[in-house]
Parts: structure tokens; C-alpha cells; sequence
């Protein structure tokens, strides 16, 4: 079950990224669809994992890898949580609009090969990337209402990245 | 003919005709991506990948020769949609003509709304058939005379002329759609329409380009709760003031627009509880409502979905009417059909003129007829195989496992990317229109 549910998640996630270069932009349907498709997957493969290790734990009292048990707080993006065999797949790539968060995060998911003890909570909300293009698309196509949450969620974005940014450099 | 328009199983269809291109290899931009006849059924709009909208119209019937049936031909061509680029966004915006709807016939001239994702088009279609002749101051070809050649003075007369069918763009309606524009429906009041993207309904008057009224909004305050979008709308066919629009959800909301400007509170939630046994990782694919239409007589609405076609009454909201199995077969391949992205094919779906039939497209260039009042149905195929002139259409049928029936096409050997997406029914008539990839396939009930 957890083996169909790795493939599926891995599909969702290149189709996800290849949804992107497809000519007449974003399709939100799709993407949508995609990524609800994927977290089902990946819930499945993270409850059969867990199970997993925690069988490992009782034959074999060793530590366990705590890159692959690392839950994830808010993220549509499951590529942090992956064992390094399947960091190796571009899936932190799929979820990126930004070149320099994209050098970021690889930075990041080599460091988290080596030193499985890094806490996640800083890297980048995948999803906010995403978002913040959909947002600049709401921006522009307002005719009668107004949607006051959009602007505090741009800011929101905005300050993000120098905090990233700021972790990656030490 | 067949005024009713019924189309029991009593009806045997036929082969008519067949429009496009027959070689195998076909250009993106010939793809046909909307079908819709005009309210007499005179019409029938074909919208392509291209951005062209082609018409064809139907010859009045040749009453001496009645085995002779009426054939459609070419009206008019025209590139409606051409491709743009937003430069704000970096994005290329499609021409792909999303969906054509006409309106209502008021003078000699025609009118068709029709769509890409952004922007939607009135195109005025008329006919020329005179033109004046014997002007006094310019020749027949219009250069203007010398004045000192005039001796006689002359009244310009109209004289008959070759046929001409003129398209030309009368309103423009941009600018008002942030997502892609999935459907646009004509309300019955004649004077407005609706266009609807993934979060958005915009109401417009049909005068003016320079605004519209957004009536639904479903774009969460923060995105990252979305969780479903709209994915088809219409207006009812004689209430003016309502409308429905479906999610990917696959449920239905029946708004009402007198209750307030705003209708992101709906009247009636068109839901059926999903079945536990059914549950897969694609349950949430395969439920998404890829088209809804209302009934001719205003009381029943019809969803399509992945695998199923659904009536709905009106005044029953917790469950459909009636269900029809679309492709059941399709059922244990969807791990492969969403390998192969066919799992997010949009299907669509239309009834026949007195509301007794519908029909859908499936793989294959299989479609669908679902008798209602008799409750059968039947698995037809549009192919060039079958196209010599009246030649009957054959039931097929698919073997979903185990021995294959003489006959019989077992599942693995359907051609997925032969796919019907769009068809549409003659108002009046049992006439059908059926797309396929880059071809149009005209089906007409055999006369005796």
C-alpha cells in the first residue's frame, strides 16, 4: 500500500512541477486536484512509515532517522520529509517560483542529509510561493469587491524570504 | 420531422456527415473544443484549439426528396480568440475557444458569445445577399467619376449578389477574470449573461463591456485553505434570477439572485453523500463535476463526472434522481489513467429536445445514450469506418474482465487518446453532433 502511495506521491509531485511550464499559465483546477491527490499519498506513506520505524524501534533499539520522522508542520511540499534516497528526486524543486529559494532549499536538504538533528521550522513555506503568484493575479483582476486579507498575506511573504536567506548564509 | 425530438430506443441513428481533416496526424490548433447548436437547431458552432469558430448551416430540406436529409454545410469562418500574452504576469494567455453559447434569435443578424480563459467575445453574424448598384458619382468598382462625365442622374438600385456571411466582433468584454473562464451561460432575460472562472462568477449586461457584477466569489482569505473551485455554471432556462455553478467537489449550489447581490450563500446544496466502499486516492479526482446542464423544461439539472452521468430534481437535494454508469470498466484502471493525465479529462454532457435522452462522450470515440423514460442505454461509436451515407450505427459494447464476448472490445484495448469531449442535440430534432479530436461527426435518426 505505502509503495503505491510513494509512486502516486512521486507522480503528483512531477506532474505538479511539469504543470508549470504549460503554456496559458497556473491551472488552479489542476494544481488543486494534484496536490490534494498528493497529500493523500503522502498521509498514507508517512502513517505506514511511522509504523514502520516504530516496528525497527522495538527489534532494533538504535536511533532512528529523524530526517524521515520529522512531520512537517504546514506544508504541501513532502519533499523534507523523504528519506535522502527521494531528496534526490527534483520534488523541492516542483513547489518553487524563486531562483534563489530554490538554492536555498537544496542547501537545506543537503544539510538535512548530514545533520539529521536540523529542525525544519525555518525553511521556506513552499506554499506560500505558489500562493503569492496567485495573489498578484487576484490583485490585478478586482472589479467590485475587495478581498482585505490579500495584503497582509503578501507581507507576510515578503518578509519571509530575508529570513530564509538569512539562515542559509550562516 | 420528429418534432418531439425524442430519441427512445426506438431510434436507430445513422451516419450523415463528417467535417475535418482525415489523415492521423492532427494539428494542435484544428482540436475541437466546443460544439453548440443555436436555438433553432439552423446552426451549429464549432469553437477550436486554434481560436477559430466555424458555423455550419443546416439546407433547408428538399421536401420532394425526403429520404434526403437536410445537411449541414459551411456558414461562416472566423478567428474569434487570438493568442495574447499578459505582460504584468509573464503569462501566455490560450485562444482556445472555451465555449460558444448563441443567443436567442431577435432580427436577421446572429449573435454568439464565445470564450477563451480570459476573454469573451459577441460576434454579430450576417448576411449579405444584394448590393446597391448605379451610383452616380463612382463605377462598379468604386473609383469616383469625373464630374464632368455626368450627364444623367440615376437611382441606385440593390441587385442580387453571391451569398456573403459576414462576422464581425461587436462587443468585447476583458479585464474582469483573474483564473481561467470555464463557462458562460445566456440568462433567459436576454440582456445578460454570465461568464464563470475557478473561484469567480462575474454577471454582465450584454451593452456593456466596461463593467460587470461579481455575484460568487469562492477564493478563500487565505489560499492555502482552498480547497475546491467552480468548475461549470449556468443560468436557468427560464428563471432569470437563478443559477447553478458545480465544484470539484461534485457538489451543486443553486443560487438565487434576488436574495442578495452576493450569492456566495447558495439556496440549494446539491449533494450526494459519497459511497465509503468506492474510496481511492483519486475519489476527489473522479468526483469533480466536469460539466452541469440544466433540463429543456427547467426542472432537472444533469451532472457529469469522471464516471457517471446524474439527474437531479430540482426540489431534491440529498441525492441525485437517477444515476447512469458512464464507463464503470474505468473504475480499476485509475491509478493508470491518471499516470496519463486522462483522469482530468472534462467531459460533457446534453439532453435531447423533450428531456427523455441524454448523451456523453467516453474513450475510444465511444458516446453514450441514456434513455431515461426507458431506461437504457446504448454504446455508440464515431468513426470513419462507419461512414458511408446512412449507414446505421452498431451498439458496441466493452468486456470489462474475463471472456471476451465476439464483438466485444476488452478494456485494454481502448484507445484513450480518442476521446469525446464535446457533443451536443438538436433542439427539435433527433439530430446529434459528436467531436471528435479534430473531427465533427453529424448522426441523424434513420427514416424509413
Amino acid at each position: 500500500m505505502d509503495v503505491e502511495a510513494k509512486r502516486i506521491m512521486a507522480l503528483s509531485i512531477s506532474k505538479l512541477y511539469s504543470l508549470r511550464t504549460q503554456r496559458g499559465g497556473l491551472r488552479l483546477h489542476r494544481s488543486l486536484l494534484l496536490s490534494m491527490t498528493m497529500r493523500a499519498a503522502r498521509d498514507i506513506y508517512h502513517t505506514a512509515q511511522l509504523l514502520r520505524d516504530a516496528e525497527e524501534e522495538q527489534v532494533v533499539p538504535c536511533a532512528p532517522d529523524a530526517a524521515t520522522e520529522e512531520p512537517m508542520e504546514i506544508s504541501k511540499d513532502s519533499s523534507q520529509t523523504l528519506t535522502p534516497k527521494e531528496v534526490a528526486m527534483k520534488p523541492q524543486e516542483s513547489l518553487e517560483e524563486d531562483k534563489e529559494n530554490r538554492c536555498a532549499s537544496e542547501r537545506h536538504s543537503r544539510k538535512r542529509r548530514d545533520k539529521a538533528a536540523l529542525e525544519p521550522d525555518f525553511l521556506p513555506l513552499k506554499k506560500a510561493k505558489m500562493d503569492t503568484d496567485e495573489e498578484k493575479q487576484h490583485l490585478q483582476g478586482e472589479i467590485l469587491r475587495t478581498n482585505n486579507g490579500n495584503s497582509c498575506r503578501q507581507v507576510d511573504t515578503l518578509t519571509a524570504f530575508p529570513t530564509n536567506r538569512a539562515i542559509v548564509a550562516c | 420531422m420528429a418534432g418531439a425530438g425524442g430519441g427512445g430506443n426506438d431510434v436507430q441513428w445513422c451516419f450523415s456527415q463528417v467535417k475535418g481533416a482525415i489523415d492521423d496526424d492532427v494539428a494542435e490548433a484544428d482540436i475541437i473544443s466546443t460544439v453548440e447548436f443555436n436555438h433553432s437547431g439552423e446552426l451549429l458552432a464549432t469553437g477550436d484549439k486554434g481560436g477559430r469558430v466555424v458555423i455550419f448551416q443546416q439546407e433547408t430540406e428538399n421536401k420532394s426528396q425526403p429520404q434526403c436529409r437536410s445537411e449541414y454545410n459551411v456558414y461562416s469562418t472566423f478567428q474569434s480568440h487570438e493568442p495574447e500574452f499578459d505582460y504584468l504576469k509573464s503569462l501566455e494567455i490560450e485562444e482556445k475557444i472555451n465555449k460558444i453559447r448563441w443567443l436567442p434569435q431577435k432580427n436577421a443578424a446572429q449573435f454568439l458569445l464565445s470564450t477563451n480563459d480570459k476573454t469573451i467575445k459577441l460576434w454579430k453574424i450576417s448576411e449579405r445577399d444584394k448590393r446597391p448598384e448605379g451610383y452616380n458619382l463612382k463605377e462598379e468598382d468604386g473609383r469616383y467619376r469625373d464630374a464632368a462625365t455626368i450627364t444623367t442622374l440615376r437611382v441606385p438600385v440593390f441587385r442580387p449578389m453571391d451569398l456573403m456571411v459576414e462576422a464581425s466582433p461587436r462587443r468585447v468584454f476583458a479585464n474582469a477574470h483573474t483564473y481561467h473562464i470555464n463557462s458562460i451561460s445566456v440568462n433567459s432575460d436576454n440582456e445578460t449573461y454570465l461568464s464563470a472562472d475557478d473561484l469567480r462568477i462575474n454577471l454582465w449586461h450584454l451593452e456593456i463591456t466596461d463593467r460587470s457584477f461579481n455575484i460568487v466569489d469562492i477564493k478563500p482569505a487565505n489560499m492555502e485553505e482552498l480547497t475546491e473551485v467552480i468548475t461549470a455554471a449556468e443560468f436557468h432556462p427560464h428563471q432569470c434570477n437563478t443559477f447553478v455553478y458545480s465544484s470539484s467537489k461534485g457538489t451543486i449550489r443553486l443560487c438565487d439572485m434576488r436574495a442578495s447581490a452576493l450569492c456566495d450563500k447558495h439556496s440549494k446544496l446539491f449533494e450526494e453523500p459519497e459511497d465509503p466502499s468506492n474510496r481511492s486516492f483519486f475519489s476527489e479526482i473522479i468526483s469533480s463535476i466536469s460539466d452541469v446542464k440544466f433540463s429543456h423544461n427547467g426542472r432537472y439539472m444533469m451532472t457529469r463526472d469522471y464516471l457517471s452521468v446524474k439527474i437531479w430534481d430540482l426540489n431534491m437535494e440529498n441525492r441525485p434522481v437517477e444515476t447512469y454508469q458512464v464507463h464503470e470498466y474505468l473504475r480499476s484502471k485509475l491509478c493508470s489513467l491518471y499516470e496519463n493525465d486522462c483522469i482530468f479529462d472534462k467531459f460533457e454532457c446534453c439532453w435531447n429536445g423533450n428531456d427523455s435522452v441524454v448523451m456523453t462522450g467516453s474513450y475510444n470515440n465511444f458516446f453514450r445514450m441514456l434513455d431515461r423514460s426507458q431506461r437504457r442505454d446504448v454504446t455508440l461509436e464515431a468513426s470513419r469506418e462507419s461512414c458511408k451515407p446512412r449507414q446505421v450505427l452498431k451498439p458496441r459494447r466493452v468486456c470489462a474482465g474475463g471472456k471476451r464476448k465476439k464483438d466485444e472490445i476488452s478494456v485494454d484495448s481502448l484507445d484513450f487518446n480518442k476521446k469525446i469531449l464535446h457533443t451536443a442535440w438538436h433542439p427539435q430534432e433527433n439530430i446529434i453532433a459528436v467531436a471528435t479530436t479534430n473531427n465533427l461527426y453529424i448522426f441523424q435518426e434513420k427514416v424509413n
